[in-house]
């Protein structure tokens, strides 16, 4: 007699547990709270950090130091690290070649996971950059040249990589004298620009860490994460 | 004990259960109404995902290379195999599938347009929002005449274009492409090396994917299904 009673009883409990009975409506609206509260913590917390797939970086063929030719598809599968520039440069002229030096100097505190890291230097004055002179700048700035490869070629195809496809300022001001905006481009293994750093003298920090991030995304991108990363990407959890 | 006690108390009050019930049905109807919609636009939504080829969840997983966030591409304008003068302007509102390439080419184009034929059979009706254009980096050597004759054996709704090498320069460096010619055997004449991607640009003009060498007529039909308007 005790167990059907018993029995009968517990609905009600069950139902008075938190004092009163959630109604539909309050089971909605807190699991879209929760749910706006998840998507909200993971935009401010960011606890996936992703750089930004700007657009397709562009396609060249250039010659380099040895005369060798060499084309965008060559560097498929490694993270490129581009900056433009004149050898002849003097004085008032922006020195970004010294970012290079660092960053090659502190790869090896950079673990890419086997993804090969390329820094390359394309010279936009091919009249005085010969080969020759492409290799007694490479050996002065202590390039590796397994790591750093200098290139120039036709000026027509230079103003097209440079000025249209980079969107970087260049002009020839009198023969061997140029003004140009100092840049540094970020180019991920699938070609594609992923970051852009518009400035003199970038914090190298931040190019490396920029590098790791890259690297990491296509290490993580398995499984669950694959949908993760889409969604950093989609709320734009790029790094500040 | 509980049949007898709850029957006289049911018998006793005459006005209260003649509401009661009422409301718990009606109530019981809409939850399992609701309960039935909700069920009903779940299995709608599996049914129409998976007739799409789509994933449950997330967006569609693409063959090619998707490029996000896409800047609509600069118009160009090259010579099309009418000697008309045609540019990206003019193909707005279609899928644009560029191509380029050669006639002299001896391998990778012949095979590309072979999948890119694939993909029109495969995409069938759907076929006529897609452009395919097939884009001569050997304006030496090929004529319109001679460029549309190529391209129209493999589909008659092909497009060929060609340009001086400046205009070339143009397109391929924001597409990702290069060429550049290199002398070949006696035989053959120069050869040109060039990227042999595919390039799918959008009903406005924006790249948005890129279809490595060796991608498959279906798949790139596929894809294509999923950015059709």
């Amino acid at each position: 007699m005790n167990h059907p009673d018993g029995l009968a009883a517990e609905p009600k409990n069950s139902g008075r547990r938190w004092g009163f009975r959630p109604s539909f409506p309050v089971i909605m609206f807190s699991v879209l709270g929760f749910l706006t509260l998840g998507l909200f913590a993971f935009v401010t917390i960011r606890p996936i950090q992703v750089l930004p797939r700007i657009t397709l970086g562009p396609g060249y063929f250039l010659t380099d130091a040895n005369g060798a030719a060499v084309t965008n598809e060559d560097f498929r599968g490694s993270i490129v690290l581009y900056n433009f520039t004149y050898l002849n440069c003097t004085a008032p002229c922006p020195e970004t070649s010294g970012t290079l030096q660092e960053v090659q100097a502190r790869l090896d505190e950079l673990d890419t996971g086997g993804i090969p890291v390329r820094l390359v230097t394309i010279s936009f004055d091919p009249a005085r950059d010969t080969p020759e002179a492409l290799q007694a700048a490479a050996a002065k700035l202590g390039a590796d040249p397994a790591v750093w490869t200098f290139l120039t070629g036709a000026p027509e195809r230079l103003k097209w990589l440079i000025g249209g496809g980079f969107s970087v300022y260049y002009e020839e001001r009198e023969p061997g004298d140029f003004r140009f905006d100092p840049a540094f481009m970020l180019v991920d293994g699938a070609g594609v620009l992923r970051a852009e750093y518009r400035t003199a003298v970038p914090d190298p920090d931040r190019i490396l860490r920029d590098i790791r991030l890259v690297a990491e995304e296509v290490h993580n991108r398995q499984g669950v994460a694959n949908y993760a990363y889409d969604a950093a990407h989609l709320f734009l959890c790029y790094p500040r | 004990m509980n049949e007898v006690s709850d029957s006289p108390e049911s018998e006793g009050e005459v006005r209260e259960p003649q509401v009661a019930p009422k409301k718990t049905v009606s109530g019981r109807l809409y939850a399992l109404l609701a309960v039935g919609l909700l069920l009903g636009l779940l299995l709608g939504w599996v049914l129409v995902r998976m007739s799409q080829g789509r994933p449950l969840f997330g967006p569609p997983q693409f063959h090619g290379l998707v490029i996000q966030s896409p800047p609509p591409l600069s118009n160009f304008t090259l010579t099309a195999t009418n000697g008309e003068r045609m540019s990206l302007l003019d193909f707005r509102g279609k899928l644009v599938v560029l191509y380029f390439g050669y006639t002299f080419c001896p391998d990778v184009c012949p095979a590309t347009m072979v999948e890119l034929k694939h993909m029109m059979e495969k995409l069938g009706r759907d076929g006529k929002d897609v452009q395919v254009i097939m884009v001569s980096v050997d304006p030496e050597r090929d004529t319109p005449d001679k460029l549309g004759e190529y391209v129209t054996q493999f589909d008659p709704s092909f497009i060929g274009m060609t340009g001086t090498d400046d205009e070339l320069l143009g397109v391929t460096t924001q597409l990702g492409i290069f060429y550049q010619k290199h002398e070949g055997t006696p035989a053959t004449g120069y050869l040109i090396d060039h990227t042999a991607t595919v390039s799918v640009l959008d009903e406005d003009g924006r790249l948005r994917l890129v279809f490595p060498f060796g991608t498959t007529g279906e798949d790139m039909a596929e894809d294509l299904r999923h950015l059709l308007p």
